[in-house]
């Protein structure tokens, strides 16, 4: 086992390497992915300086909390990311809207509904809490964002639903054996895809697939990111990169799941006055050569980690082998170094 | 919903099912085989063999469709080849993104738990959106895996306040006989060999 000394990257990242970069997915965390069909793959990302959205703030039957209450959950789930460090990304909130079907969403309108239905076959019987569908080009821009939340989670005594709750501590649903959902938290992770985040195999991130009811703020991985998407030109807290390949007899090992854990108790998005950040682990998935690179790594020391996607994070969580038209490998054992 | 037949002590343990996790995806509440396939029209073992992606008529959601080879029925009447259909995916360059959800590849097995789409269009939906796919994986020796990525949600046995603690659902790691075996057990169906 060999451990890794990163160091400050203090100069700014120039913009014609942000390009390159953003047409490789060499990113620590997993970023949503169009994959050409010679292979390359381009990251989703907006390419607008302020990305708008506006909210139904009408309120399905089931939730708990006032349409203000709502609203204010989701402002609040953008802040988060928006207030992330190292991370240039602005959002502004239109006035409210009135749609309440997906197919009604005007081209450049990114709608956030509590009440939509049509077409998204959610169920109230299913257990589907919320759907964001992105739409992007080849080259992988953004172009809307769609947020929709199941408006009929109401259960039955025989099979327990959910309701969301807003803004209140209240553990109690209309129907008393439902089950509470914390709307935020839920808005939180959505709007990690909003911003063209996939899901991640750190435990401890936001962008994790699965998670607990109360869960609002980002972690490490979650930061590196949204940085990585839309980097600051100077960072706010000093980063690094590791990069490497997994190979199994030589051959490159294609979605490994590469994570840098760190070593140490230092904190430095702390240090630098970033608090609510759950220090994890960052981590990748190898690219088809087997080669990966963790980005937007706090300066610190860190040991460097390669496994399957065997759980709990499987192939069936994340989009890695869809994208890129391959199987995922499980056959190897985890690897230290 | 409709249920073929329940054992009776099956039923009790049923009857309130919790759950201790939330899977956010596309976010859902993780559901044990036995609820996934008492909310299904149709549980059956396939295999993929075409996809094509469009949008629907109103030009404002894309969905993929997946023609699948039935290879054996658990639940409900199938015919030779069904076709599934899911939100999102591509058509000439235009992507519609839906985290967590898996486009089969021609070729690759899965386990199914289906509903009408809501459109009564002819089409099936994967229940629960992402719960009802369980991908069918092979051992070097031949044994077939399933895996649905869903983990930690458990069975509650529910009587007044009381809520005792019945089992632990872990969908990322089980066989296909098990599967079948707790799919047979909530329709009241034998297992076909």
């Amino acid at each position: 086992m060999t451990r890794t000394k990163l160091f400050a990257r203090l100069a700014p990242i120039a913009l014609t390497a942000i390009a390159l970069i953003m047409a490789r997915p060499a990113a620590s965390f997993t970023p949503q992915v169009n994959v050409s069909n010679t292979g390359i793959a381009f990251v989703n990302h907006w390419n607008l300086a302020t990305i708008h959205y506006t909210i139904n703030p009408t309120l399905a039957p089931d939730m708990v909390g006032t349409q203000a209450q709502a609203k204010t959950a989701i402002q609040n789930a953008f802040n988060t990311w928006t207030a992330a460090p190292n991370t240039a990304l602005s959002v502004a909130e239109d006035a409210d809207s009135a749609i309440i079907d997906p197919n009604a969403v005007p081209a450049g309108t990114n709608l956030i509904c509590f009440v939509c239905t049509n077409g998204l076959n959610f169920n109230n019987t299913d257990g589907t809490l919320a759907v964001t569908i992105t739409t992007s080009d080849a080259s992988g821009v953004i172009s809307q964002a769609n947020m929709f939340f199941n408006p009929n989670l109401t259960g039955s005594l025989a099979a327990p639903g959910a309701c969301f709750t807003v803004g209140i501590t209240s553990n109690f649903c209309p129907n008393g054996f439902d089950f509470t959902q914390d709307l935020q938290t839920v808005a939180v992770h959505e709007a990690g895809h909003f911003f063209g985040l996939d899901h991640s195999a750190v435990a401890r991130a936001i962008m994790f697939p699965f998670a607990p009811q109360i869960l609002q703020t980002l972690s490490w991985d979650d930061v590196a990111g949204i940085s990585f998407l839309y980097p600051k030109n100077i960072p706010d807290v000093p980063i690094g990169t590791i990069s490497g390949t997994v190979r199994l007899s030589s051959n490159g090992v294609f979605a490994a799941h590469v994570f840098a854990n760190s070593t140490t108790n230092s904190d430095l998005y702390t240090t630098f006055g970033f608090a609510n950040l759950r220090k994890s682990p960052v981590g990748t998935l190898s690219l088809p050569d087997g080669t990966y690179t963790l980005q937007g790594l706090p300066v610190d020391t860190y040991q460097v980690i390669a496994e399957p996607l065997d759980g709990p994070v499987t192939a069936n969580n994340v989009d890695w082998g869809l994208n890129f038209r391959l199987a995922v490998p499980t056959n190897f054992t985890t690897r230290w170094h | 919903m409709k249920r073929t037949s329940v054992v009776p002590s099956l039923l009790l343990v049923t009857a309130l099912f919790a759950t201790t996790a939330t899977l956010w995806s596309t976010t859902v509440i993780p559901m044990p085989v036995e609820r996934l396939a008492q909310i299904s029209s149709h549980v059956l073992r396939g295999r993929a063999v075409e996809s094509w992606s469009a949008w629907n008529q109103q030009h404002g959601l894309i969905y993929t469709y997946t023609r699948f080879e039935v290879q054996q029925t658990l639940k409900g009447q199938a015919p030779a080849t069904i076709v599934v259909k899911q939100l999102g995916g591509t058509v000439n360059g235009t992507t519609q993104h839906v985290s967590g959800l898996h486009y089969w590849r021609s070729g690759e097995e899965a386990v199914l738990f289906l509903r009408q789409d809501e459109r009564l269009d002819g089409t099936l939906v994967v229940t629960g959106l992402i719960q009802g796919n369980f991908m069918i994986t092979r051992t070097p020796t031949g044994e077939a895996l399933v895996s649905n990525g869903v983990h930690g949600a458990s069975s509650y046995q529910v009587s007044g306040s009381q809520a005792t603690h019945v089992s632990e659902f872990q969908g990322n790691h089980m066989t296909l006989r098990e599967l079948e075996s707790l799919v047979a057990k909530s329709t009241g169906k034998a297992v076909q060999q």
